[in-house]
C-alpha cells in the first residue's frame, strides 16, 4: 500500500464519523463512505502531496453527499433546496418506517437544511476550526457561523423538547 | 453586554480571542439566563459527541480496508501513523475547546489546566493524579479517575483521565503532562450527563487512535510510574 492509501486508511475512522453525521443512518453513512473513497482513489492525481489529505477527502465526501441529497430532492419533486433535509422522508413507505426507528439526534439532524447540517458535522462532530470549515465549504466565515448558529438553535429546540 | 447566540457558541467552540472571551465570561457571571443558554448549547454539543463520537472508535469495515489495501498490507505502520500531524491538529482544537468549556462551566480560571507555549498542560490536582495515581489502586478520595495508560508510537506514555469538569487524554512531554484531547467531564450540576458516555467517548476514541500496542497492565503501569514515566522503547 502506498502513502496515499495508507493515509486514507488512517483517516477512515474520522471519515466514517463525518459520514455518519451527514447521512441519514449508519447504513447510508457507510454507503457514502464507500462512494467518497472510490471518488478519492480515482482523483488521487489531483491531490497535492504536502497539503491536508483530511480536508481534501472530507470535501470529496461532502460533495458526494450533496449530490445524493440533490438527486433525492429531485426524486421527491421538490424545488426548494432549503427544505431538502425535511423532504428526505418523502421517498416512500420504506423511508417512513426507517425514520420511525431513528435516534433522536439523527432525526433532528435530518430535519436540518443540508447547509446547516454540514456546518455542524464539520465543526461540532469533526472538530474543525471555523476557518478550516469555511475554507472546506468555500464560504465566508460569517456565512458558516450563521449557519452553525441557526442549525444549533434548531437542534437544541428539537432535542430539548424530545 | 448583550451576548447573542452566535457569540455564545463561538465562546463554547473556543473561537473567541482573549478579550471577547473575557467579555462573555463577565456577562455570564452576572446573568443566570445567559448561563442557561450556554448550558443548553453545551448539552447539545455533548449529545452530538456522545452519539457520533464513538463511530471513530469502531473497527473499520473490511470492505473499506480491502479497497485501500490493494497492494502490500502494512498495518503496523498504518497504525504508527495515526499519531501523525493530522491528529495533533485535531487534538489542539479539542484542547482549545476545553478551555472554553472549563471557563464556561466554572466561570473561574481553571487551576488544573494551563496554557503554556500554545499547549494545554496539566497542573495542580490533575498533574498530581497523572503523575502518581495508579488506575489499579485509586485513592479512595480521588477527585480524578485515571483510565488507561498506554504508549504512543513514539514511545511516550499517555493516560486517560476523568474528573468532574473534564475528561481527557494527556501525554508525557518535556517532563509534564500535555493534554492532547479532552471533553467535558462526568459531572457538575445535575449529573444528567453521566449516562451520555460521560464525555469520555471521544477521549476513548482518541486513545484508541493513538495507541501503539496494548494498554499497560497494572504491573506495567506501576513500573512506568516508578521510572518517572520515561518513554518506552518505540514499538509498533
Amino acid at each position: 500500500m502506498q502513502g496515499f492509501e495508507r493515509e486514507l486508511l488512517t483517516l477512515l475512522p474520522r471519515l466514517r464519523r463525518f459520514a455518519r453525521a451527514l447521512a441519514r443512518d449508519a447504513a447510508d453513512a457507510d454507503d457514502l463512505t464507500q462512494v467518497a473513497l472510490e471518488r478519492a482513489l480515482k482523483a488521487r492525481d489531483r491531490w497535492q502531496p504536502g497539503t491536508r489529505l483530511d480536508a481534501w477527502t472530507m470535501k470529496i465526501m461532502r460533495n458526494c453527499w450533496i449530490d445524493e441529497v440533490r438527486s433525492r430532492t429531485r426524486r421527491a419533486q421538490t424545488f426548494a433546496p432549503e427544505e431538502a433535509g425535511e423532504r428526505v422522508g418523502a421517498d416512500g413507505h420504506r423511508d417512513i418506517e426507517r425514520r420511525a426507528q431513528m435516534h433522536d439526534v439523527d432525526r433532528a439532524m435530518n430535519a436540518l437544511p443540508p447547509e446547516q447540517r454540514e456546518a455542524i458535522a464539520l465543526v461540532l462532530v469533526d472538530g474543525l476550526a471555523y476557518r478550516e470549515a469555511a475554507d472546506l465549504l468555500d464560504i465566508p466565515i460569517g456565512t458558516l457561523t450563521s449557519r452553525l448558529t441557526r442549525g444549533r438553535q434548531a437542534l437544541a429546540q428539537r432535542l430539548e423538547a424530545a | 453586554m448583550a451576548v447573542d447566540d452566535e457569540r455564545l457558541m463561538a465562546f463554547l467552540d473556543g473561537e473567541l480571542d482573549e478579550v471577547a472571551r473575557a467579555r462573555v465570561e463577565r456577562a455570564l457571571a452576572g446573568d443566570p439566563v445567559l448561563r442557561d443558554r450556554l448550558e443548553v448549547q453545551r448539552r447539545l454539543r455533548e449529545r452530538l459527541a456522545a452519539w457520533y463520537g464513538p463511530v471513530a472508535g469502531e473497527e473499520v469495515p473490511e470492505r473499506f480496508r480491502r479497497m485501500l489495501e490493494s497492494r502490500v498490507v502494512d498495518l503496523s505502520s498504518a497504525r504508527a501513523r495515526r499519531a501523525g500531524p493530522l491528529w495533533r491538529n485535531f487534538a489542539a482544537l479539542a484542547a482549545t475547546l476545553v478551555l472554553g468549556l472549563l471557563i464556561g462551566r466554572g466561570l473561574a480560571p481553571s487551576s488544573t489546566v494551563m496554557l503554556e507555549d500554545g499547549a494545554m498542560v496539566a497542573r495542580g490536582e490533575l498533574a498530581r493524579a497523572l503523575e502518581t495515581q495508579l488506575a489499579s489502586a485509586p485513592p479512595a478520595d480521588a477527585a480524578t479517575r485515571i483510565g488507561v495508560t498506554f504508549a504512543r508510537a513514539d514511545g511516550s506514555l499517555c493516560r486517560t483521565f476523568e474528573a468532574e469538569a473534564l475528561a481527557g487524554l494527556a501525554c508525557r512531554e518535556d517532563g509534564g503532562w500535555r493534554l492532547v484531547a479532552s471533553a467535558a467531564g462526568t459531572g457538575g450540576a445535575g449529573g444528567e450527563y453521566r449516562q451520555a458516555g460521560s464525555g469520555g467517548a471521544l477521549v476513548l476514541a482518541a486513545a484508541q487512535e493513538m495507541m501503539a500496542g496494548d494498554p499497560l497492565d497494572a504491573d506495567g503501569e506501576r513500573r512506568a510510574r516508578d521510572s518517572g514515566w520515561r518513554n518506552v522503547a518505540a514499538r509498533d
